[in-house]
C-alpha cells in the first residue's frame, strides 16, 4: 500500500520536472550586478562551467580592449515569445553597452525552440552586420548546436564574434557612469558648494561684528593678549571696539599655535586627502551594471 | 498709488503668463521634433528593404526563371512604395495610412517571393540569397523597432498636447495630433503558398 502511493507521488511529480521553465525578460539573472566579470547568465546551468569560464574570459577581453558590453544567456525556454523580441527587450532593459557608444551585443539561446539569435545595439551595426551575424551562426554555430553540443557551439560563436570584434572600436572608458554626473553636473555642484559656504561665512561675520550696544555691524579688533600656551593650543583675549558708539568687547579665541612644534599635529590637514581618490574603478571582483546602451533592432537569428 | 499697483502687478501677470506660454510652446516644440526624428528613423529602416530588393530579384531570377509573376509582382510593389514621400510635417492620418498600406504591400509581396523560393533547393543554399534573407530579416526587425519608437514619441506628444492646461495653447500655436502605426490589416495571417 505504501510502495503504490510512493510510486504515484513519484509519477504525479516527474512530468512537472521535466517541464522546462518559460522565462521572461525580467527572470533573467542579471549576472553582471553580483560579479562584473561575468557574461553567462545561465540559470538551469546548461553550459558547463569550463565554457562558461572559456566565454566569459573572451567576452572580459573584448571588454576590456573594445568597451563592447556582451551578455550571452542560455534558457531552456521563453515560451512562444519571439527569439529576437526577447533579445532586443533584454538588451534595452538592461542598457547593455556604453551609453554613448550603443555598443551592446545580445546572444541568446533558446533550447525549445532550436535558435540562436544575436541582438546588436546601434553601435555596433556597422561592425557586425546582420549577414556577418548570420554567418558566424550557420558556419560556427550551426553544426555543433545541432547535435545539441552546446558547449563548443556557444564556445566557437563567441570565439568567432570576438575575432570579428577585435579592434573594431577603442576603450576609452567613456560612458562608465550612466550618464547621471556628467561635467556640467559637477561644476554646478562645486559652485553650490562654493556658494553656499560664502554665504555663511558673510552671515557669521556680520554677526560677529554686530555691537551690542548700538546694533551697528562697526565692531573691529583693536587688539589681543596672548593668555595660555598649551599642546599646540594658543588661548588669546582680543579687544573689538565699536566705530560707531566706542563700545568695547573682549572675547577668547583658541587657536593652533603656529610656533609650536610638538607631536600630535597635523590635525586637520592629513585627514583631508585621502578623500578623492578611488572613482571610477568599474570591473575588478565586484559587481558592475551596464552602460545604458540602446538597441535598434540589428541582429540576427538561425534556427538548428 | 492703487491705480499704479493695479498696474505693476497686471504688468506682471502678464510677463509670467508669456514666459510661461514659451516654455510650453518651447518643450511642444521639442516633442514634436522628436517625432519627426522617429519618423525620419522609420523612413529610413523601409528605404533600406527597398535597397535590399534589386538585388533579392537578382539572386532569385538565376534560379526561379519561371517565376516571373512573382518577381514583377515584388518590383512594381517596391517602386510604388518608394513613390510616396511624406514629410514629417504634413504627416495626416491619411497620409500614414497611405504610406503604410505601400510598405505593406511590399511586405506581402516579399513574402510571396520568399515563400517561392523554397521550391528551389539550389537557391536555397545559395550563400548570397541566405545573406540577402539575413539582411531582410534584420530590416523587418529593425522597421519593427523604428515604428514602435515612432509610436511611443507620437503618444509623448499626444499626451502632452491633449492635457490641461497645455491644451489651450497647443491649439493657438497649430500643434495637432499626430497619427500612430497601426498594426497591418491581415497580418495575423502567415501569406499561405498555393502549390
Amino acid at each position: 500500500m505504501k510502495k503504490i502511493l510512493l510510486y504515484t507521488i513519484i509519477f504525479a511529480l516527474l512530468p512537472a520536472s521535466l517541464l522546462a521553465k518559460a522565462y521572461t525578460v525580467d527572470e533573467v539573472p542579471n549576472v553582471r550586478r553580483i560579479n562584473a566579470r561575468e557574461y553567462v547568465s545561465d540559470p538551469e546551468k546548461i553550459l558547463s562551467e569550463k565554457a562558461t569560464m572559456r566565454i566569459d574570459t573572451l567576452l572580459s577581453n573584448l571588454e576590456h580592449k573594445t568597451g563592447i558590453e556582451t551578455v550571452v544567456t542560455v534558457l531552456p525556454s521563453i515560451g512562444e515569445n519571439d527569439s529576437f523580441d526577447f533579445a532586443y527587450s533584454l538588451g534595452k532593459a538592461w542598457g547593455v553597452g556604453k551609453k554613448k557608444k550603443d555598443n551592446g551585443l545580445i546572444i541568446l539561446l533558446v533550447i525549445d525552440q532550436r535558435r540562436i539569435q544575436f541582438a546588436t545595439g546601434y553601435g555596433l551595426e556597422g561592425v557586425l552586420p546582420d549577414a556577418i551575424c548570420k554567418r558566424i551562426q550557420t558556419e560556427t554555430m550551426f553544426p555543433a548546436l545541432k547535435n545539441g553540443d552546446w558547449d563548443t557551439g556557444m564556445v566557437n560563436g563567441v570565439q568567432a564574434v570576438c575575432g570579428q570584434l577585435d579592434g573594431s572600436m577603442q576603450n576609452d572608458g567613456s560612458g562608465n557612469n550612466k550618464g547621471m554626473a556628467g561635467p556640467f553636473y559637477t561644476i554646478f555642484i562645486f559652485l553650490g558648494i562654493f556658494a553656499l559656504s560664502f554665504a555663511l561665512i558673510y552671515v557669521k561675520n556680520r554677526k560677529a561684528n554686530c555691537c551690542p550696544k548700538c546694533g551697528k555691524h562697526q565692531l573691529q579688533r583693536s587688539g589681543s593678549q596672548v593668555i595660555s600656551r598649551s599642546e599646540g593650543i594658543k588661548t588669546e583675549m582680543i579687544t573689538y571696539t565699536c566705530r560707531n558708539c566706542g563700545h568695547k568687547v573682549i572675547r577668547q579665541q583658541k587657536t593652533y599655535d603656529d610656533n609650536y612644534r610638538g607631536h600630535g599635529f597635523g590635525g586637520p590637514f592629513i585627514g583631508g586627502i585621502g578623500g578623492f581618490g578611488g572613482g571610477n574603478d568599474g570591473g575588478g571582483f565586484s559587481g558592475g551594471s551596464f552602460g545604458g546602451g540602446d538597441f535598434g533592432g540589428g541582429g540576427s537569428g538561425t534556427s538548428f | 498709488m492703487n491705480k499704479k499697483r493695479i498696474l505693476f502687478v497686471v504688468i506682471a501677470l502678464i510677463a509670467i503668463l508669456a514666459i510661461w506660454a514659451t516654455s510650453v510652446y518651447n518643450g511642444l516644440v521639442s516633442l514634436d521634433e522628436n517625432v519627426g526624428n522617429q519618423w525620419a528613423n522609420v523612413e529610413t529602416q523601409y528605404q533600406r528593404r527597398a535597397d535590399l530588393i534589386p538585388n533579392l530579384v537578382n539572386t532569385v531570377k538565376g534560379y526561379a526563371t519561371h517565376e516571373k509573376e512573382t518577381l514583377e509582382g515584388v518590383i512594381a510593389a517596391r517602386s510604388q512604395a518608394t513613390q510616396i514621400k511624406v514629410d514629417a510635417s504634413n504627416l495626416t492620418p491619411e497620409k500614414l495610412a497611405q504610406y503604410q498600406k505601400a510598405q505593406g504591400d511590399v511586405t506581402t509581396a516579399l513574402g510571396k517571393l520568399l515563400a517561392v523560393s523554397e521550391r528551389y533547393p539550389d537557391l536555397k543554399a545559395n550563400q548570397n540569397f541566405l545573406e540577402l534573407q539575413a539582411q531582410l530579416e534584420g530590416t523587418e526587425n529593425r522597421i519593427n523597432v523604428a515604428r514602435k519608437d515612432f509610436n511611443d514619441s507620437a503618444k509623448q506628444y499626444n499626451v502632452s498636447i491633449r492635457r490641461f492646461p497645455r491644451n489651450i495653447f497647443a491649439g493657438m500655436f497649430g500643434f495637432n495630433k499626430r497619427a500612430y502605426f497601426e498594426a497591418q490589416q491581415g497580418a495575423e495571417t502567415a501569406p499561405k503558398v498555393q502549390f
